[in-house]
């Protein structure tokens, strides 16, 4: 099991911009971080390459096997749900969609396990359509972990991030650029 | 240069409103006024950020986008949807994946170059990769 915090950002239409305000304000961290986008295969890349421009941490897609590390983002491929495995290796899977995408947000937090001593754990869901997320961030919260959702005036689409907020397990709601500093302070306690 | 940015919508007035904003930002735009014309032009080789309209007779944003990914279109290009309505309704299921940005009608001027402009910038980014 895992002994690094982790971050899983779930995201979906108006994300490009959401995660470029969030992570154009955010110092390198102390966790890995792991960000789900509703995307096709083939814009993948290119969502990822242009949020490594900005942000002080490396962003790559995500590679099957692939052992977290501390102070890095990885970006899920189109076309796989992403699923962590004791919450330090990443697998990636074909399968259905679920709440009709994929990659689901619901999988990739869904995978998480209660860390066994340190490590924290942390979920952000920001703009989109639907619901996905939402089982995911109940999900972190009933593990102990900490939830925010984007607040309706920044969210391109206040769907997911309603939905999240309506299971009761949202601890924080705010815009991108204070999720920045909400992660900064929950990451340095 | 080939056009970049293809604006799609029924509503001539919205069209030459956009078209004339956008062109005196210095983008190079082409303009559609239904699905199957933006169909057309991508047939045609059109590849950049496609500003599409949601309510359209006919063929609707969402079916178009429907035909672009069935087609094989969408490679290369990036899908914004333009609308009056507030909040999507579940017609999007299923193509979330395709639809990176959701702007209001009308829309906030400064909050739509600084989209486009980042969309460009994560489009030719990729072509510069593509090339290397």
């Amino acid at each position: 099991m895992g002994n690094s915090n982790i971050v899983v950002i779930g995201v979906s239409t108006g994300g490009p911009i959401a995660l470029k305000r969030l992570f154009a304000e955010l110092p390198p961290l102390d966790a890995a971080i792991v960000i789900v986008l509703h995307i096709p295969p083939g814009m993948d890349y290119k969502i990822a390459r242009g949020l490594d421009a900005v942000a002080s941490m490396p962003v790559a897609l995500a590679e099957d096997g692939e052992y977290l590390r501390s102070g890095h983002v990885y970006f899920a491929p189109g076309g796989f749900h992403l699923k962590l495995e004791g919450n330090s290796r990443i697998f990636l899977e074909a399968g259905p969609r679920v709440n009709f995408v994929q990659p689901s947000v619901d999988v990739a937090m869904k995978s998480l396990q209660k860390p066994l001593k340190r490590g924290r754990l942390i979920g952000v869901i920001l703009t989109g359509m639907g619901k996905d997320g939402a089982e995911g961030i109940r999900h972190i919260k009933q593990l102990g972990g900490s939830t925010i959702a984007q607040d309706q005036e920044s969210s391109a689409i206040y769907g997911m991030p309603k939905a999240a907020f309506e299971t009761g397990a949202v601890d924080f709601v705010y815009p991108p650029n204070k999720i920045s500093k909400k992660l900064v302070e929950l990451l340095s306690c | 240069m080939d056009a970049r940015m293809m604006l799609v919508d029924d509503e001539e007035m919205i069209r030459e409103a956009v078209e004339l904003f956008l062109q005196a930002e210095g983008v190079d735009i082409v303009t559609a006024s239904s699905g199957d014309e933006c169909l057309g032009h991508l047939e045609k080789g059109f590849c950049g950020v496609i500003l599409m309209d949601v309510m359209m007779p006919e063929m609707n944003g969402w079916d178009t986008i429907r035909k672009i990914v069935e087609n094989g279109l969408y490679e290369g290009n990036l899908i914004v949807m333009l609308t009056a309505m507030d909040a999507p309704d579940n017609k999007m299921n299923g193509i979330q994946e395709y639809v990176t940005d959701y702007l209001t009608k009308p829309f906030n001027p400064d909050q739509l170059l600084e989209a486009i402009h980042y969309y460009f910038s994560l489009l030719a980014a990729a072509e510069t990769a593509d090339g290397e």
